[in-house]
């Protein structure tokens, strides 16, 4: 089978990291433990190279900085709004699909530091904009942020299925978001607009009747269907949202899709979605736990249908792969 | 019958051709935007055992290639030291002409495309993955990548890239085919047994040496001049892949030919030393691009092979060249991708597999060569007609002949005449 091997940071500034100093490239096999090269998945530069020309050393990582914090508003008392001035540097790499920034309030320790998402990146003023949900222990923290906040970035796995994205041109993709999974979702709908996509949106009106993000993807120039997604008696995707799944299939000539939900939602749209059509590719928003976002600490490892563990933070996977039930029945 | 073959050097051109001849449908598909590989930067043909390896080619029906590259020579019946009566193509025109040629046999060539994985069924390859996840299948598959680079290679057995004509920072690494096969690769050996051979050769822009140089390549093809005393450096022989350019005289002299560059026999030369030495005050690289520093790194990607060229293990896939075995050579990737793609075809056919006599010198090296390389000492050699152990080997049992007429008698008597332009299919 195609080994669909890819590492987000490859090729980056960032690359060669701590993984490969200890022997654990995902990429190359010489920092692997093998004395020759077999090459997993060449991106324009070789890691060993840059490493030996680094001096054996992995380039330096990413680390906090304190930024100034521009607004937070409430949308609702669990789901705000935060945009932060960050430098000319920060703003223009967090400019692409699938990027996040681990955030944390001046001064906690780093355990509390949490992963989220880009909405978007303004390059003019250098403002950044991130919708959190306040869930836990790390969320309520970051709301006694005052005027500063401590940013580590920047990171750009928040999208699985990159690759289908990034190559897309000229064409029409269908997203399918929900809650607060619809923040990476205006990202990805502000690039493929630039690449002249036709993009498509079905928000799901959940509690508020009308999903936080939907002005920015009619801003956009997306065409923006609300529906109730999910039957939570039985947790299926309700007949309305099938149907109309199923007009747009009809009425369009989707390539991609992209699922902006939980790993249960991913799960139950994709799965709905092959029943349809076969031929289409996968983009879903990253759900992995991620701690330390450089492949270290674990807590993003998961498991792929073949058995193969993977580093949810930085490695890409075939959505397919992960969430359709037919093995091995899909292109890619 | 579709038959796939990876990699577009001298061994991929050869088993194409063949592999056509015989009557299938082929598909080549080659990373770069050339074919003939290293061939865009070597040129000697014909010298030494060469000769003869040609001719018996010739006399076999499969010397297509040898007729092309006579016909780009630049320089025939040439004479350096250690080596007799060689031809010198013009690597300038060549690559051209081979493609004109097989294009115009109605071979299929995809260029710019990397295989990068292998589906399996069985035993059996079923097809090949380009690097952006094409699947392409096929029913017989012959794998020619060679043995050069890539990158992490050149810099742990080397000095680093030296931007060589594969040229894999614009059209990435080469990779063993067969390893994602499943069969692991044998590696070739150094003197003091480290592992791979850095290349013995770079090339000067030949308009930038003095008038008189550029004269004596363009009349006589070679130009011999001592290094001077202070630089001789006999331990960069050892490193040397070419043993028979290893010769005490290729480290005291600057041995210039004339391929359309200036080819210097050495591994790589510093700038500043180099224009030093007279009538070479402007001199530059112009192959490997940084060869005032470093060349390639070869023979560390070989799959175990029978003497039919099928790869040890697995039912459909073929090599020729480096990829098949110690060999260095042009001639030598010709006469094994040959074979290969004889093979290929009869083994999608499901008939037997045939070897070439070992009375001829190109089935002997083929089955010496394999025999040799079970030991370390055979590991640390190079197999060619053109030197070191094998040329000796063929002096030896009688195998090195000049002479045409006696070449194409022994083919006639072993009832081989044109053997390789029957078509099976
Ligand atoms: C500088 C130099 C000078 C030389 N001079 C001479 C000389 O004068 N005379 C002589 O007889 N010999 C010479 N040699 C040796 C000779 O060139 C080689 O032994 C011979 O050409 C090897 O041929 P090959 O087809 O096996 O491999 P290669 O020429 O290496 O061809 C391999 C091909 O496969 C392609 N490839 C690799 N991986 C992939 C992939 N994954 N997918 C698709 N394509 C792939 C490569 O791009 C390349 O085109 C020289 C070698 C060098 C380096
Ligand atoms: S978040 Fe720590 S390894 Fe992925």
């Amino acid at each position: 089978m195609f080994k669909f091997v890819d590492c987000i940071d490859a090729g980056t500034e960032y690359c060669p990291c701590y993984l490969a100093e200890k022997g654990e490239c995902i990429i190359c096999s010489q920092l692997k433990g093998r004395a020759f090269c077999d090459c997993l998945n060449w991106k324009g530069t070789c890691i060993f190279q840059e490493y030996t020309w680094n001096n054996n050393k992995a380039k330096k990582a990413r680390d906090f900085k304190e930024y100034v914090l521009k607004s937070i508003n409430f949308l609702r008392d669990d789901l705000i709004i935060m945009e932060v001035f960050v430098n000319p540097y920060l703003a223009k790499q967090l400019n692409n699909i699938g990027s996040y920034v681990f955030l944390k309030k001046p001064q906690s320790p780093h355990c509390f530091a949490m992963p989220v998402s880009i909405m978007k990146s303004n390059i003019k003023n250098n403002v950044i904009t991130m919708a959190i949900k306040i869930l836990g222990v790390k969320t309520k923290d970051i709301l006694d942020c005052k005027e500063k906040v401590e940013i580590k970035g920047p990171y750009w796995n928040g999208v699985q299925g990159q690759i289908f994205l990034k190559n897309l041109k000229n064409s029409e993709i269908l997203i399918s978001a929900r809650g607060v999974a619809a923040s990476p979702c205006v990202m990805v709908a502000n690039k493929l607009k630039k690449h002249n996509n036709n993009v498509i949106v079905i928000l799901d009106k959940g509690r508020s009747n009308e999903n936080f993000a939907k002005k920015e993807f009619l801003d956009l120039g997306c065409k923006v269907y609300d529906v109730n997604m999910i039957d939570y008696s039985n947790y299926t995707l309700k007949d309305e949202f099938k149907k109309l799944i199923n007009e747009l299939m009809r009425k369009h000539d989707f390539k991609v899709t992209m699922s902006g939900g939980s790993d249960e939602f991913h799960r139950l749209y994709l799965n709905y979605i092959y029943s349809v059509n076969k031929n289409l590719n996968f983009a879903t928003v990253n759900n992995a736990l991620m701690t330390c976002g450089e492949g270290v600490c674990g807590s993003c490892h998961l498991k792929l249908c073949n058995g193969q563990v993977i580093r949810g933070c930085k490695q890409q996977y075939n959505p397919a792969e992960v969430f359709i039930n037919i093995k091995g029945d899909v292109n890619i | 019958m579709m038959v796939i073959v990876i990699g577009g050097g001298w061994a991929g051109c050869a088993a194409a051709l063949q592999a056509k001849k015989c009557g299938a449908e082929v598909l080549i598909i080659e990373k770069t935007d050339m074919l003939l590989g290293l061939g865009n930067v070597g040129g000697i043909i014909r010298n030494n055992g060469r000769w003869t390896a040609a001719e018996e080619m010739i006399a076999l029906g499969g010397g297509d290639l040898f007729e092309i590259a006579d016909r780009c020579a630049r320089h025939k019946n040439v004479e350096f030291p250690g080596h007799k009566h060689a031809t010198l193509y013009d690597v300038n025109i060549i690559e051209a002409e081979v493609r004109k040629y097989l294009y115009s046999m109605g071979i299929n060539i995809m260029f710019e495309n990397r295989v990068v994985d292998v589906e399996m069924e069985g035993r059996r390859i079923k097809s090949v993955y380009l690097h952006d996840g094409t699947e392409i299948e096929g029913d017989v598959f012959i794998e020619t990548t060679g043995s050069t680079g890539p990158i992490g290679n050149c810099l742990r057995y080397g000095n680093g890239c030296s931007m060589c004509i594969l040229r894999c920072p614009s059209y990435g690494p080469r990779i063993s085919i067969s390893m994602r096969a499943g069969v692991e690769d044998l590696q070739g050996l150094r003197g003091d047994e480290s592992f791979g051979a850095m290349s013995g050769s770079c090339k000067l822009e030949k308009d930038s040496l003095s008038k008189e140089l550029q004269e004596q390549l363009d009349k006589d093809g070679v130009v011999v001049i001592p290094v001077p005393k202070e630089d001789i450096n006999l331990d960069k022989l050892k490193n040397k892949v070419c043993q028979q350019y290893a010769l005490k005289e290729f480290a005291e002299n600057i041995v210039l030919l004339d391929t359309g560059h200036a080819k210097l026999m050495t591994s790589y030369y510093p700038l500043e030393k180099l224009r030093k030495i007279p009538g070479f005050e402007r001199a530059r690289f112009i192959d490997p691009y940084s060869g005032g520093k470093a060349n390639s790194i070869r023979y560390l990607s070989m799959a175990p092979r029978d003497n039919h060229m099928k790869v040890v293990g697995i039912d459909n896939l073929f090599v020729g060249g480096e990829k098949s075995g110690l060999f260095v050579g042009h001639t030598e990737a010709i006469v094994t991708g040959t074979l290969a793609g004889y093979n290929a075809v009869r083994a999608g056919l499901g008939l037997n597999l045939v070897e070439l006599p070992t009375s001829l010198a190109v089935g002997d090296i083929i089955k010496f060569e394999n025999e040799s390389k079970q030991t370390i000492e055979g590991l640390k050699q190079r197999y060619t007609f053109a030197g070191a152990v094998y040329f000796e080997r063929m002096k030896e049992l009688n195998l090195y002949i000049t002479d045409v007429d006696k070449i194409r008698k022994k083919v006639e008597g072993l009832f081989l005449k044109d053997f390789f332009k029957n078509k099976i299919i």
